[in-house]
């Protein structure tokens, strides 16, 4: 870490997530009661500052100004910053790197980060449209691609170039989906995935099945984070954030690259590390951005988990389920909860909270975790944000 | 419904209307070689480019001499005069020294094939009929340049990495004019 002062996340809550019978607003204090419902010693009042993260709600739920009306929803009156934080997928980590950054630098003491998206609409080609103009839309958005063929071809690269199987992927979705199984939270609740099961989905994107896909989800987490002299004020077990690291590269898809590595996360995650003073050995649990199984494959090779192109044999020795070394989206990934965008990095922070503190349930706790990594990639893979979080201050 | 672009395979530039461009109103007199379009006005036009406004003209973009050069088959991009890195798209300064100074220039229209993948479902406004469509990143032939593209008339199952694609032209029914690749005829 850096210079300024120490940062604690004291408090985290989620709404459900799924294809929901709420509306953006409705989901906000969804996750409000969760977040900041029952927390010891805490007013509404507190709150001196609040960061939104939400990627589209222009066009998914037609607001803008989204930030004051979070506010109002919760009660709270910030009088430091008030703001929302977009960065397409990141938009949630964003909020909470923001937050970070104003209590570490001392513009703020107490931040409730608020993430959310609306995404299911009736009609479904609004949200395509909307993900297609999170690429350079005027030059590749326009030629009809969204995520899905994005990642294909760079599964279709790295196939190619390190042998990677389609069994290997549905890998990382049984794995997953598992973990959802057992989290009431996630659209996947109480679903089964065998790897049969995976492999006989249709395609979406060639190579990539339904099953290799994260879904349209509606949902919203929150997060409190405090500074470190009111950290026991409303909790006995704080979680610190140790690090954080985050490179852009490119935007229009001319500059991707060989599409098989993605130098700009290896870039972030080193940044990451050296502000957390550790390595990727140190790491008990990560939540990783899994918006495609290959995502999750590249993403253990370029943070350094497993050598470049050894990502898809990773999965398949379990390397990355409970009993590996470090266990990949406990959580459930995006594959098992969804991918409401601004939400999600909201929701792996609160995982993060939640394993760090050991109140998650039994089938998906990493026993005796100390520190966690996550991990969101945002576009066309072109920017990567990392966050490392510790019981340890 | 029907794909108009399959059944125009032969066409040369500038080539057929965007698929689904049947339901869609002409602002346009058509010309001959073009399928024929209702032109009766539908109640919820739908935007091909993801837009609502056509916004290629000078009025609206300092890098309009693309359309205008694409509408005549030219393919081309800026260049910078300082530094002479080659921009895409075309841009008003250079984003590697900033420099201003920046010249149009040809890019080829071959280029072989660096990666694809299908939209079999989940399609943007105005190009569900298209659906399944290819698309890939595509090497320009003797041209530092990798870009995206539709690559239309062919089956995902068809294509291959290195597989040689040419670029073509095609109106949109409110008038602008777009590129896309397709598989080269043999030379």
């Amino acid at each position: 870490m850096s210079g300024g002062r120490r940062v604690a996340v004291v408090a985290g809550g989620l709404s459900n997530f799924g294809v929901r019978s709420a509306t953006w607003s409705e989901l906000v204090q969804e996750a409000g009661h969760s977040a900041f419902g029952a927390i010891r010693n805490f007013s509404p009042q507190d709150v001196d500052s609040l960061f939104v993260g939400a990627a589209q709600p222009e066009r998914l739920a037609f607001q803008s100004h989204v930030a004051p009306m979070a506010a109002e929803l919760l009660g709270f009156e910030p009088s430091k910053i008030i703001q929302r934080t977009e960065l397409a997928c990141a938009s949630g980590q964003s909020a909470i790197r923001s937050a970070y950054a104003a209590i570490s630098a001392g513009l703020s003491d107490v931040a409730a980060v608020l993430g959310v998206e609306k995404m299911n609409l009736p009609s479904m080609a609004e949200a395509n449209t909307s993900m297609a103009d999170v690429l350079d839309r005027s030059w590749d958005g326009v030629h009809g691609a969204t995520a899905p063929p994005f990642f294909a071809m760079c599964a279709q690269r790295h196939m190619l170039e390190y042998g990677t199987t389609a069994e290997q992927m549905a890998m990382v979705s049984e794995k997953n989906h598992r973990f959802a199984n057992s989290n009431p939270t996630a659209q996947f609740y109480s679903k089964t995935f065998s790897r049969e099961k995976l492999l006989k989905l249709p395609m979406v994107a060639p190579p990539l099945r339904l099953g290799d896909c994260s879904s349209m989800t509606d949902g919203a987490a929150g997060l409190l984070l405090v500074s470190e002299e009111l950290a026991r004020k409303y909790t006995d077990t704080p979680v610190w954030v140790r690090g954080t690291g985050q490179h852009s590269h490119f935007h229009n898809l001319s500059g991707a690259g060989s599409l098989s590595s993605w130098p700009g996360l290896r870039a972030a995650a080193q940044e990451a590390f050296r502000s957390a003073r550790m390595e990727p050995k140190d790491i008990d649990l990560a939540e990783v951005h899994d918006c495609f199984t290959i995502s999750e494959i590249l993403e253990y090779e370029e943070i350094g988990f497993c050598p470049k192109g050894k990502g898809g044999q990773f999965v398949a020795d379990g390397r990355s389920d409970l009993g590996g070394e470090v266990v990949v989206n406990p959580r459930g990934g995006l594959l098992g909860c969804g991918h409401p965008l601004g939400a999600t990095g909201v929701a792996q922070a609160v995982e993060v909270l939640q394993q760090l503190q050991a109140t998650v349930p039994a089938a998906r706790a990493v026993k005796g975790a100390e520190r966690a990594l996550v991990h969101n990639l945002s576009g066309s893979a072109n920017v990567h944000s990392l966050m490392i979080y510790a019981r340890e201050n | 419904m029907s794909t108009p672009s399959e059944a125009n395979t032969a066409t040369t530039t500038p080539g057929p209307a965007a698929s689904g461009s049947t339901t869609r109103p002409s602002s346009e007199a058509q010309s001959a070689d073009r399928p024929p379009r209702r032109t009766d006005p539908v109640p919820n036009p739908l935007p091909y480019l993801l837009d609502f406004y056509p916004q290629e003209d000078p009025k609206f973009t300092r890098i309009a001499p693309f359309f205008v050069a694409l509408r005549k088959g030219s393919f081309t991009t800026t260049r910078c005069d300082e530094d002479g890195s080659l921009h895409w798209p075309p841009r008003v300064a250079c984003p590697k020294c900033r420099g201003e100074k920046l010249s149009w220039v040809e890019l080829p229209k071959r280029g072989t094939v660096y990666a694809f993948s299908a939209v079999l479902g989940g399609a943007p406004l105005g190009m569900e009929e298209d659906v399944p469509f290819v698309v890939g990143l595509i090497d320009l032939q003797g041209a530092e340049l990798r870009l995206f593209s539709r690559i239309a008339h062919t089956k995902h199952e068809d294509c291959r990495i290195g597989m040689e694609v040419e670029l073509e032209t095609f109106d949109l029914p409110d008038g602008r004019v777009f590129f896309r690749f397709r598989p080269s005829a043999p030379r």
